[in-house]
């Protein structure tokens, strides 16, 4: 009786244990992990990330934020800025077979403003697109080129556009609505063959694709949110890395590493954490607490210990990620005997100041001991302080009830204009509405010029004079520019990273 | 038994009433604009005019007991409404992940009655063996433990040192076991305490006496007999444990990647999607609600004293 009950047992047991081990997974196929859904549906104006490669931009970011050619190959500018002409790449044809015109260009423009303003799972389209073409007035085929005509000059269209805003896929991949027929249909080296939403997508080799095969046939991607899990599943076989946003936490970083069966690939993100002040109440409305606050602060140790070395000090207000753009000359030091000082002549407040942080945000980042770092810093230099930890910032902010609040911010494209205008200037939403209180004629003036300014010296120069008006103003501060890690399995080569987090899954090659 | 039912029948849509009711509020008046939420998802700042115009696409702008009473009639026609997220049908997506809840939560009812009754058998057959004590010990301590250490203990254990099982998701057969186990050892700590005591009471009636004049043997007294008696307490706090199986997935489906009603809630809490946070807890309340509901039955079906309460 007692013997058949164990046999019976470990039959049930291997049966269990041999349905879990699964087949070998097959030559040429990869299968990755991510944090979040890469694959949006139908529904959403570009239904993939950037990052599966189903489709491709007619330009696209480098490591440095530069915008560099995909489906266009070169682009030129005339009548200072207003007319902006598109050469597009000869012999690609969308994964159906149809070739890539400029006619094929056109109709996604125009689909984009007819859908916008539209949400998206990546970067939402604003009314008029305005974000990508600023005010546009017109778009047409000429001579199997694209012509975008601008109302108003637009310094880098080609910047503006880079990645999701120039998203092209083949027209009959729409409805008549603008939503998606069916799958994308794209002209990168993979095509979406599976997708189980929120948990898995499949990619196969796209036959058609203009720079050859890739070298792997199938790419399985997973979605696996919790950090913890993904680690696990890297560590355990099942996938042969991490990629996307958030891949691997700031504290994760150092033990995988250390793996020698992994690597961990760190590349600039354009992800950088400022602090706003509420300069619209005391005691930041006095420019030297706001001074005082920047001095006190130990940026150094806050990337290299609780960002785990996963990012560098910021000082600018761009990060280095925007190349030749971000101001080299400006400089955070860290002095807390002169902000002490400053404290001093200044008056200490009467209460403590609030730092605010987002339960949100405080799952990604180490916001939580960063805050209470601050705290201390600011105590050390005479300002007393606490931390808030608020689910819903934006009605904590809109009502004033803070004074520094720490978060941080990214840009869509490859254009600095975006985070200036959006976030500083005097009529930003940002701006108004979460009560910063900067009022800059100066900061107005310049970033409208740098803007419209479409020589590359005299542009450059107008930037740096904005971020040396801001280190003097401390709207904003910049506490770290964040890198973002992704790992592989030392089988997998040819990992390269953009500073918009777009790993070139067409790159990937196995090694042996 | 009619009048018990249509009675208990009439209780349950009032309680389900109440739990629309307070599902719309809560999840309506928690702080935060979904709008906002929604567009800031690439992590990029949208401008004032976009966050007006998904408000009003998505009806946030109108009186709050116009939005209740639009929901209710359309839950009533079984529309959950649609994602803030992606405009897809809810109904379908919660539908669509109910049976990989309830698989999992199947397993773990069956690790949870399987574990509670082996060890209280055990136990009382061999009380004072030093062998039933430490197993007594250990599972209550076990099952003290929160799920989620349980969970990444196994994982780490018998997924990544071992390689036995996966980490996670729903890849195979074998993919429920971790999971299961984790959530079923938390389980099985009411379902064992009860078992045991009510054995226990059990075996000090006087049939016990009788069968072991009989000669009956003791293994087959507590199996056959005096388990009969000990059940109902049992089985009456297993429709509760089982509704807290349903609750406690989300933790577990989140640390196993399950693709169950629960990792969909925590998602859609992360991205402020009210329309799928409000289907889940309307769901799942229901489900308690119902499941409760079932085992009254039951118990009055059996025992004349319920039905006369």
């Amino acid at each position: 009786m007692r013997g058949r009950g164990t046999i019976l047992l470990l039959m049930l047991l291997s049966t269990v244990l041999m349905g879990c081990g699964g087949p070998e997974p097959a030559t040429g196929q990869l299968t990755l992990a991510a944090p979040r859904d890469l694959v949006a549906g139908p529904r959403d104006p570009y239904y993939t990330h950037q990052t599966l490669r189903v489709w491709e931009p007619l330009v696209t970011v480098d490591d440095r934020l530069r915008p560099v050619p995909a489906l266009a190959v070169s682009w030129a500018s005339a009548d200072r800025g207003r007319r902006w002409t598109f050469t597009l790449r000869d012999g690609v044809r969308f994964s159906d077979g149809t070739p890539l015109t400029a006619g094929a260009v056109v109709a996604n423009v125009r689909r984009f403003l007819r859908i916008a303003p539209r949400q998206s799972a990546f970067f939402s389209l604003d009314a008029g697109m305005e974000a990508a073409y600023g005010k546009l007035r017109d778009v047409r085929a000429e001579d199997g080129k694209v012509v975008f005509e601008l109302a108003e000059p637009v310094a880098d269209l080609p910047g503006r556009l880079a990645g999701f805003f120039s998203m092209i896929q083949s027209p009959g991949a729409f409805a008549s609505s603008g939503d998606f027929a069916g799958k994308p249909v794209g002209t990168g080296p993979y095509t979406l063959v599976e997708w189980v939403k929120g948990q898995r997508a499949v990619l196969a080799a796209n036959p058609h694709h203009h720079g050859g095969a890739p070298a792997y046939d199938r790419i399985v991607i997973r979605v696996i949110p919790d950090a913890n899990a993904r680690v696990a599943a890297l560590r355990a076989g099942e996938v042969d890395g991490l990629i996307d946003k958030g891949a691997l936490l700031p504290g994760q970083v150092g033990a995988v590493a250390a793996d020698d069966g992994f690597r961990v690939v760190r590349s600039p993100s354009a992800l950088t954490h400022y602090l706003t002040f509420n300069a619209a109440r005391g005691p930041f409305s006095d420019a030297r607490l706001r001074e005082a606050a920047d001095l006190a602060l130990d940026r150094r140790a806050i990337a290299r210990t609780l960002l785990g070395g996963t990012a560098t000090p910021g000082a600018a207000f761009l990060s280095p990620v925007f190349g030749e753009l971000a101001d080299p000359g400006v400089s955070a030091p860290y002095d807390p005997a002169r902000a002490r000082e400053l404290v001093a002549a200044a008056g200490a407040p009467a209460g403590p100041v609030s730092i605010l942080i987002s339960s949100a945000e405080t799952g990604q980042f180490p916001y939580a001991g960063i805050a209470e770092v601050l705290r201390a810093a600011l105590e050390k230099a005479g300002l007393p302080a606490r931390v808030t930890v608020a689910e819903a910032t934006k009605s904590v902010m809109e009502a004033g009830d803070y004074d520094i609040f720490l978060s941080a911010y990214s840009v869509p494209n490859g254009d600095p204009d975006y985070l200036f205008r959006r976030f500083l200037r005097s009529d930003a939403s940002w701006n108004v509405e979460r009560r910063l209180g900067y009022r800059s004629a100066a900061f107005d003036d310049l970033v409208d010029r740098a803007a419209t300014e479409i020589d590359p010296d005299a542009r450059r120069g107008l930037y740096h004079r904005v971020q040396r008006l801001l280190a003097a103003d401390r709207p904003m501060i910049p506490l770290a520019y964040q890198d973002n890690p992704v790992v592989t399995t030392s089988r997998v080569g040819g990992v390269t990273q953009n500073a918009a987090y777009v790993v070139d899954l067409g790159e990937l090659v196995p090694r042996r | 038994m009619t009048a018990v039912v249509l009675r208990r029948g009439a209780e349950l849509l009032l309680t389900l009433l109440t739990v629309s009711v307070l599902v719309f509020l809560l999840t309506s008046l928690a702080p935060g604009d979904p709008a906002e939420e929604i567009l800031r998802r690439g992590g990029v700042q949208p401008t004032a005019a976009g966050v007006a115009a998904l408000r009003a696409e998505l009806g946030l702008d109108r009186p709050l007991f116009t939005r209740y009473l639009e929901w209710l009639l359309g839950v009533l026609r079984g529309d959950l409404g649609t994602s803030y997220a992606d405009r897809s049908p809810v109904a379908a997506e919660i539908f669509s992940r109910v049976p990989a809840t309830l698989r999992l939560a199947g397993a773990a009812a069956l690790v949870a009655a399987g574990l509670a009754v082996l060890v209280s058998v055990r136990v009382t057959l061999r009380p004072h063996a030093p062998g039933s004590r430490a197993i007594a010990l250990a599972t209550v301590a076990l099952t003290g433990v929160p799920p989620y250490i349980v969970g990444i203990l196994l994982i780490s254990v018998v997924a990544v040192g071992l390689r036995a099982l996966p980490t996670g998701g729903d890849g195979g057969p074998g993919a429920v076991v971790l999971p299961a186990l984790t959530l079923g050892l938390a389980g099985a700590a009411t379902l064992l305490r009860l078992l045991r005591a009510d054995l226990a009471d059990a075996l000090r009636q006087p049939f016990v006496k009788l069968a072991a004049a009989k000669g009956l043997r003791a293994r087959r007294t507590v199996l056959v007999h005096a388990v009969r008696v000990a059940a109902p307490n049992a089985v009456t706090a297993a429709g509760v444990v089982l509704a807290e199986l349903l609750a406690g997935a989300v933790v577990v489906e989140t640390l196993f990647s399950w693709p169950g009603v629960g990792q969909l809630a925590v998602s859609a809490i992360r991205q402020r999607d009210v329309p799928v946070v409000q289907a889940y807890v309307l769901v799942t309340g229901a489900a308690t609600v119902a499941l409760l509901a079932c085992v009254e039955l039951c118990l009055a079906a059996c025992d004349p004293r319920v039905r006369r309460r």
